[in-house]
């Protein structure tokens, strides 16, 4: 857990590699949610959000964002919970890329890949084959 | 054997950039066209890529990082995004035109027409791309590339006078038929050739799939050291040859076969073949440099899992990237295109997109913060900075040196 790190969100945080369990990539920093300390001075880094939609926001296309996440929301088999939305405690580490203590598939950009494997690559012959 | 058996992803990412299909009649082309006119272009090249390549390496072996998520942690999502539909365009029309290389270069041993191998062809190229682990893909066609030094060979033995052939290369002179205009043309294409983005996609994702960190900071340079003057040098023979054999006869380049006619001239059939294995292989790598490159980017920009180093099913959406990618590469070379014209808009065009691929490695490789102590130094920095300024000059010219002249026509 790193408490109270100070860091330049605009270059060390964003747009960097998410790590999850077993080293797997899992996505990128696409947007930060910030809050004000309560004297007004201070922004304080609450969340990641990464995964359908936040890009796009980012970019300025913020109607189509919007339309990702939801389309995202409704198709997530979780339903519960949003999953591009990374509370920003269970970072675990920040260097050149960025930890997380959760399961690849717990983020936003899993549910993509999810489909995309479970419908297109299993079917080929050899898609689990280990590379060596 | 061991040592140099690691240093074959230098050798596969140098002969598919310098040497694929574009590159192979570029080479030979400009030979029978301008002589050795244009090859100090080729050295140019060859410090250039080194440069950048060296650096690209080092920042995948100290920070894990390879080059496309460099492009968007240093350039933003903005320009991030523009580079990646630049560079997916550059890399599509190149695989495209390597799927036809390949076939053409079968095609000449098994004598029928080259778009009947196409499909062929791209069956092979997938089942490497989804079976063979990465180090016996770059061992199996790095080497199989180094076929290609029949040119070398050949023009040994065809013993030219050496004192001749250095003051032609020192001297340039531009022919009476040609202009100032063709010759910057093809300058900028042998440029584009040597520095292709691809080639720092490919070595630096190359280098994370096979796990480098700090130790193998010698491997990279002895990789890129090797690799590369090797790449230029096959690059120079090819010209060399040419010039020596086909521009005297006046006949010019414009495909594939005629690229090994000089060797089958000078050294007869068993240097044929080998020039021929040499060019099926330098075609194999260079297509699997670009649809493999053409998933990492996309994968490191968006932050998926990509990589040959897990299986097929953990890295589903980076495997459909190169399937599509090879399925609308049959189709574009079905259709009857001439791939060597494919290629050689792909080289220029990728002249024009070199900066923004080169920029962010730069600035990376002395950020302390990704490197620790192993930034840059100042001489590194001093060269570095004088070639992405070349770069830029050259990427605002290449445009209008290509409707000036008619691409080269």
């Amino acid at each position: 857990m790193t408490e109270g790190r100070r860091v330049w969100a605009g270059l060390q945080l964003l747009d960097r590699q998410l790590i999850a369990h077993e080293e797997r990539l899992a996505g990128c920093i696409d947007d930060l949610e910030l809050i004000a300390s309560d004297d007004g001075d201070q922004l304080h880094v609450t969340a990641i959000l990464s995964g359908p939609g936040a890009l796009a926001y980012r970019l300025g296309r913020r109607r189509f964002g919007r339309w990702l996440r939801r389309v995202h929301a409704c198709a997530s088999p979780t339903g519960d919970r949003d999953s591009t939305r990374i509370p920003f405690n269970v970072v675990t580490d920040i260097g050149s890329d960025v930890k997380l203590g959760l399961d690849a598939e717990e983020t936003g950009s899993a549910s993509a890949e999810r489909w995309t494997r479970d419908h297109v690559i299993s079917h080929i012959p050899g898609s689990g084959h280990a590379p060596e | 054997m061991k040592k140099m058996l690691q240093i074959t992803l230098g050798i596969l990412t140098a002969i598919g950039g310098f040497v694929d299909i574009g590159d192979l009649v570029a080479n030979a082309a400009v030979g029978a066209r301008f002589r050795l006119g244009l090859a100090w272009v080729v050295l140019v090249g060859v410090v250039g890529i080194i440069v950048y390549a060296e650096m690209a390496g080092r920042v995948a072996a100290i920070s894990g990082r390879p080059v496309f998520s460099l492009v968007r942690e240093r350039l933003g999502p903005g320009f991030g995004l523009a580079n990646l539909v630049a560079s997916l365009f550059i890399n599509f029309l190149t695989l495209s035109a390597e799927i036809a290389g390949v076939a053409i270069a079968l095609a000449m041993v098994a004598s029928v027409h080259y778009i009947l191998l196409v499909p062929f062809t791209a069956v092979l190229i997938w089942i490497v791309v989804w079976r063979l682990p990465f180090e016996r893909m770059e061992q199996v066609f790095g080497l199989g590339g180094l076929a290609l030094l029949a040119f070398m060979f050949a023009l040994v033995q065809f013993g030219p006078d050496w004192g001749n052939v250095i003051h032609q290369a020192t001297h340039p002179s531009i022919a009476k038929e040609e202009n100032i205009f063709t010759y910057a043309y093809f300058g900028i294409a042998l440029f584009g050739a040597a520095m292709t983005p691809y080639e720092v996609f490919f070595f630096s994702s190359g280098a994370v799939e096979e796990r480098w960190t700090r130790k193998d900071l010698a491997l990279n340079r002895a990789n890129v050291y090797v690799g590369f003057p090797l790449g230029g040098a096959l690059s120079l023979s090819i010209m060399a040859i040419a010039s020596l054999v086909l521009a005297p006869m006046h006949i010019g380049v414009d495909t594939l076969p005629q690229v090994a006619l000089p060797v089958a001239v000078v050294s007869g059939k068993i240097a044929l073949a080998c020039a021929i294995l040499g060019i099926f292989a330098a075609t194999f790598g260079a297509a699997l440099e670009t649809g493999l490159s053409a998933g990492y980017c996309l994968g490191q920009y968006f932050g998926w899992q990509w990589g040959k180093y897990v299986r097929p099913r953990e890295a589903a959406r980076f495997h459909v990237v190169v399937i599509v990618m090879v399925l609308l590469g049959v189709l574009v070379i079905m259709t009857g295109v001439d791939p060597v014209k494919v290629t050689e808009y792909s080289i220029v065009l990728s002249a024009a997109a070199l900066p923004l691929t080169y920029f962010p490695i730069l600035v990376v490789s002395n950020d302390p913060d990704y490197m620790g102590d192993k930034t840059n130094g100042p001489v590194l920095n001093f060269i570095a900075t004088l070639y992405l300024g070349l770069i830029v000059i050259i990427a605002l010219a290449t445009i209008p040196l290509m409707i000036i002249t008619k691409a080269g026509a």
